[in-house]
């Protein structure tokens, strides 16, 4: 079953082709790695995907729904978690707090809810406090709750950013290079709670600009190269292919 | 010992106004710079309803704060996708659009010859014009806004808000619908200045559209981000010491002419100061970055 | 009609300086500077102390004005923007020190002065000569061909001197110029000094018009604003046309409604340029912020 499905893009900046005629699959409850040296439009593909950007051509389909022209916030809503490559996270805001945010609530959140403090708003906080330490157990962060999110290192953002799109519950987690600038170490957390993710029945599909390490983990590799696909497949088939060897030469090696 | 009190109210209307400003500017970080023309609605609407048709100031307090967060959500809804320095001139705009109206509509405001005779407050056929009276009335208002922003700020909502404020982009990808929330604290910010323009208009008991310049959106503003950005405390700290402190000018015997001026710029010394030492203010906690 | 037309392009010449020298500075720094607005009232009431009250010659006069007027606006940028770059200060803060400077110079200046009208007149007024069916005057005549020659010397300064180039390269991309040696806080100066000479020659040309007053500032600062996002923000010739176009419609419309509506004319044309096309009439259309 295919959980997202991109056709045709095509988008334009001041002349320049960021994303051209691109077209790709992500199927349900798999791990799929878009790579492509930098540049080659890998961040414009995600922005379309979760509505920041409005492609000039093109569809995008999830989960059966054409979502192409709605705003960033109800395609979260309707089931597409991003992280950022600069890490957007709130950061004068608690650990916690950040997590909470992702949470949705049922009337809670609303602002006769808390005009008049009523009694399912606090009973809907408690529950979300609660949700939100068992994200922050997940992801190993939990003793890290009233940590301004600012304070944390470059590897606990990261983790935050995932325990708060995990809040979203969505329905595919569009993870931009979650493991840059990371100790080994906190690379292998990162790509384990991934794992961890697809066997819960998860759908991920993720950036990353060094095809090298995505060949363990990713069950589908589509590579770009100049806002155009020019390979779609298993990492084997990836790793025989001519047009990626030309891309890559010079700029990262296999 | 009278005027005093006389201080103290107009403190306490300050203070209302910058506890609504704060909602706006200091949690949700949007840049508001014509606060007054909404305290311009609710003061000329009260004072009219008063003045032309008899009608109960308790009433046109309502009625006029309700039409200040209708003009509220008329102007933010299509300013919405304004970028910052974008937001805060087309709230200007508003400002000198209101004060504009307020100062050529002649047939409707009567124009800069204001509406003198505003009735006061009646509680029991016992008409409040004395100012010790009008104090409790302020200080009940006052009370009854800040719980309100207390409540409002200290919720779910109000967790939002704040994100909005640290980052609108991160709150869109977090299935937040930013603009509906940015609608909603304009509207209510806009509902109490509607309040605290009744308070004054039924006061002073003449308003003219001199009372409501940019300059005193400004004024409001400085003291929102001299009490603390998103400190409710700060608030009321704020105005008070806005309007308390300078009163001390008085004292030193100048005359209008020089302490007019000379306040003034002590509060743009202070909002300069304020800016490049301590933006978050005496009690903010949220520190720009 | 034609006297509309000769009061819109007095008003539009005004504007348009005012603009032009926002527009530089809006290049360099990428915020709105309002204090712009006090340096034009300086400009006249320098203006009016060497010539009215020191008895100097009226050009020499303009000169020592217009140069203190560009001295005042580095100071301004030295001593408070200056000190706000060294952090990583978002947009707001700018804004809310831009206005915090905008009340305490325009208040120095009605401590200075008084808040009563001055002027820079003389004697009586000058008939004017009959052009077209309408009137105009040896002042307003010296008004348009003064701006008409500032104008063409900011355009040879943009266009052709080394300075302008750079204003345009730190405008684009400071880090990258600093690569190539410019150095912006130099540039940023030299922006300050330009724009506000402008502001305090328009503040100056206005008076021999009309009355100098402390509050003179806040109105056309913000009419200038309007004309640079008419016109297309940061853009220097669609802060002309913007600064032209504005004084024109103004005039126009207080031709059939009273005149105490230009502002609310003049804000509706912002309101409208706003929602409908922000990036003004030569402005290039950009993307949304970088995600």
């Amino acid at each position: 079953m295919t959980m997202l499905q991109a056709q045709s893009l095509y988008k334009e900046f001041d002349g320049i082709k960021a994303v051209d005629d691109l077209s790709f699959v992500v199927e349900d409850n798999s791990i799929v790695a878009l790579v492509g040296p930098n540049g080659s439009g890998k961040t414009t593909v995600f922005n379309i995907v979760s509505g920041f950007l409005k492609p000039e051509k093109g569809k995008m389909i999830l989960d059966a729904k054409d979502i192409t022209s709605l705003s960033p916030f109800k395609i979260a809503c309707l089931g597409i978690g991003r992280t950022f490559q600069d890490i957007r996270l709130f950061p004068q805001i608690s650990v916690l707090d950040n997590v909470m945010l992702g949470l949705k609530f049922e009337t809670g959140d609303r602002f006769q809810s808390a005009l008049f403090q009523t009694k399912r708003m606090k009973k809907e906080e408690n529950e979300s406090v609660k949700k939100a330490e068992e994200l922050l157990q997940f992801v190993g962060l939990l003793d890290k709750g009233d940590a301004l999110a600012e304070n944390l290192s470059h590897g606990q953002r990261k983790l935050l950013e995932l325990a708060r799109i995990l809040a979203l519950k969505p329905k595919i987690f569009l993870l931009d290079e979650p493991i840059a600038g990371l100790f080994p170490e906190t690379k292998r957390t990162m790509f384990g709670l991934i794992r961890k993710l697809k066997e819960s029945g998860k759908t991920i599909l993720f950036i990353e600009h060094d095809l090298h390490s995505v060949m363990d983990i990713a069950e589908k590799i589509i590579v770009l190269d100049h806002g155009k696909k020019i390979a779609e497949g298993t990492p084997e088939e990836i790793k025989k292919n001519k047009e990626v060897l030309k891309a890559y030469l010079g700029k990262e090696s296999l | 010992m009278e005027y005093l009190i006389h201080i103290f109210i107009i403190a306490g209307i300050y203070i209302i106004l910058t506890l609504s400003l704060n909602l706006i500017v200091g949690y949700t970080g949007l840049a508001a710079l014509g606060h007054i023309a909404f305290a311009c609605v609710g003061a000329y609407t009260s004072s009219l309803l008063a003045l032309n048709f008899g009608i109960s100031p308790w009433i046109g307090l309502i009625i006029g704060a309700i039409l200040a967060s209708i003009l509220g959500a008329i102007v933010t809804y299509p300013s919405l996708r304004l970028k910052g320095d974008y937001l805060a001139l087309a709230t200007l705009g508003l400002g000198v659009i209101v004060y504009s109206i307020a100062k050529n509509w002649v047939g409707l405001t009567r124009g800069p010859m204001g509406l003198p005779g505003i009735p006061a407050f009646k509680l029991f056929g016992y008409e409040m014009n004395n100012v010790w009276a009008y104090l409790v009335l302020v200080l009940i208002f006052v009370f009854i806004t800040f719980i309100a922003i207390k409540n409002i700020t200290n919720s779910p909502f109000g967790r939002i808000l704040r994100g909005i404020r640290e980052d609108e982009i991160a709150s869109q990808a977090m299935g937040k619908n930013v603009n509906k929330y940015k609608l909603i604290v304009f509207v209510i910010g806009a509902f109490f200045a509607g309040i605290a323009g009744s308070l004054y208009a039924h006061y002073i008991s003449f308003i003219d559209p001199s009372s409501f310049t940019v300059m005193e959106s400004i004024t409001v503003l400085l003291m929102v981000v001299f009490g603390g950005m998103g400190s409710l405390a700060g608030s009321f700290v704020g105005a008070s010491a806005l309007i308390i402190l300078p009163e001390f000018l008085r004292f030193l015997g100048m005359p209008s002419s020089v302490a007019a001026p000379l306040r003034q710029m002590i509060y743009g010394l202070l909002l300069v100061i304020l800016m490049i030492w301590r933006p978050q203010g005496l009690m903010g906690k949220y520190k720009f970055k | 009609m034609h006297q509309i037309i000769i009061n819109g392009i007095i008003s539009g010449c005004i504007y348009s300086l005012i603009a032009i020298g926002f527009a530089i500075i809006y290049r360099t720094v990428k915020f709105f500077h309002f204090a712009h607005g006090v340096v034009y009232a300086a400009g006249a009431y320098l203006a009016y102390t060497f010539f009215i009250l020191l008895n100097i010659s009226p050009l020499i006069s303009f000169f020592l004005s217009v140069i203190i007027a560009g001295l005042l606006g580095i100071a301004i940028n030295r001593f408070v923007y200056f000190s706000l770059r060294k952090h990583n200060t978002p947009n707001l803060v700018y804004l809310l020190a831009s206005f915090g400077v905008f009340i305490f110079l325009q208040n120095l200046l009605q401590l200075i002065f008084g808040a009563q009208i001055l002027t820079l007149r003389t004697g009586p007024v000058k008939e004017g000569h009959h052009v077209l069916g309408a009137v105009i005057t040896d002042t307003q005549i010296l008004i348009i061909i003064s701006s008409l020659v500032l104008f063409f010397l900011c355009w040879l300064f943009i266009k052709k001197t080394k300075f302008g180039k750079a204003i345009r390269a730190v405008s684009d991309d400071s880090i990258g110029a600093r690569v190539v040696g410019i150095n912006p806080e130099k540039i940023i100066m030299i922006a300050f000094a330009i724009g506000s000479a402008l502001a305090g020659a328009a503040g100056i040309l206005i008076s021999l018009e009309t009355n100098i007053e402390p509050t003179m500032g806040l109105n056309v600062i913000l009419k200038g604003i309007i004309a640079s996002i008419v016109g297309g923000i940061g853009s220097i010739p669609g802060a002309l046309f913007g600064g032209i176009f504005l004084g024109l419609a103004e005039n126009l419309g207080i031709w059939k409604i009273q005149a105490g509506w230009k502002d609310t004319i003049a804000f509706a044309i912002l309101i409208i340029f706003l929602l409908i096309r922000p990036s003004g009439i030569m402005g290039v259309k950009t993307e949304k912020e970088k995600i």
